[in-house]
């Protein structure tokens, strides 16, 4: 009687290695490269001496730039869009913000952004950044604070 | 003890299995009765000759039974150093894979990590235009250090 020969388990690792192989190599090679979109959504107000952990990083640029004394991050959205391809955020208040990726030249990006409330064009406008910059969106008022939108890109 | 209930149990009392006591009756009527005594002398000889018989066999078949026990064990060994082989050559052909994952996870997470939250690598923007159909905007630019900042002015709330 014969016995099946035993395989080597090698199949299974062998795949995972060249399916990670063929992934790398893809991604690397995917062009144009996708957009990663980051919006951060802060609410700023001169109640409190708060400033949220999560803003440690940019605490001396806001205290800079703004007369406000707290700054809560409400929400965190981060989303992968391609080129062309629109990202709907939404925002406090009935409010919404799209964000659509362009074509830029070199290792710029460009975002077309339109924010929304209640159905009205709040803000309409075109950001180039560099890859891993960020522009701030201030101003709707929001409780008893108004709103700062960190919309940053990679 | 009659002789019918002596042979009925003449087997048993040979083999050493009956009680002392019945045992006692047995060897006890056999001393009377030649009958019996001739039929259990004949029983013990039947057992010897199957001892030595079966012994003759054992010794007959010895060899053939020591060289199937030399291909059950060759048998073994092989399947347990194949079963070695295996589990080695499945250990290095993970360390590509495992190498592989950590190089990615390494990408992802270095990347991550320098960026966020909140941590970016300029503030060099651009603004090609701003149009609002509700609100005044206004770019405000501070210097190269600080953020671009576009203000919105809600003309009744703000």
């Amino acid at each position: 009687m014969t016995r099946p020969e035993a395989r080597p388990g090698i199949s299974a690792p062998f795949i995972v290695f060249l399916a990670l192989f063929l992934f790398a190599g893809g991604a690397a090679s995917a062009s144009p490269d996708p957009v990663t979109v980051e919006i951060g959504v802060v609410v700023a107000s001169g109640k409190g001496s708060s400033i949220d952990p999560s803003l440690s990083s940019l605490r001396t640029k806001l205290q800079s730039m703004f007369n406000y004394s707290s700054y809560k991050l409400l929400d965190r959205m981060k989303r992968p869009l391609a080129i062309g391809e629109t990202g709907d955020f939404n925002l406090p208040g009935n409010r919404t913000m799209r964000v659509t990726p362009v074509n830029a030249p070199g290792n710029k990006i460009r975002l077309a952004v339109q924010i929304m409330e209640g159905g009205k064009n709040l803000l309409t406008t075109t950001l180039g950044l560099s890859r891993g910059g960020m522009v701030l969106v201030g101003g709707p008022p929001h409780q008893s604070g108004v709103l700062i939108l960190l919309i940053s890109a990679e | 003890m009659e002789c019918g209930k002596v042979l009925q149990v003449l087997q048993d009392e040979i083999d050493g299995r009956l009680p002392p006591s019945v045992a006692a009756g047995v060897r006890g009527h056999m001393e009377s009765c030649a009958s019996c005594a001739a039929e259990a002398a004949a029983y013990r000889r039947v057992g010897e000759l199957l001892r030595v018989w079966t012994a003759a066999l054992e010794a007959e078949k010895a060899p053939q039974l020591d060289a199937m026990w030399t291909r059950v064990r060759a048998g073994i060994d092989e399947r347990k150093d194949r079963g070695r082989f295996a589990s080695q050559a499945r250990k290095w052909f993970w360390l590509p894979a495992a190498a592989a994952l950590a190089g990615l996870a390494l990408l992802f997470y270095s990347s991550d990590v320098s960026r966020a939250p909140f941590n970016p690598s300029s503030f060099d923007v651009a603004v090609e235009d701003l149009e609002s159909d509700t609100a005044t905007v206004a770019l405000v630019d501070r210097g190269e250090d600080l953020p671009r900042v576009i203000w919105i002015f809600e003309n009744d709330k703000t």
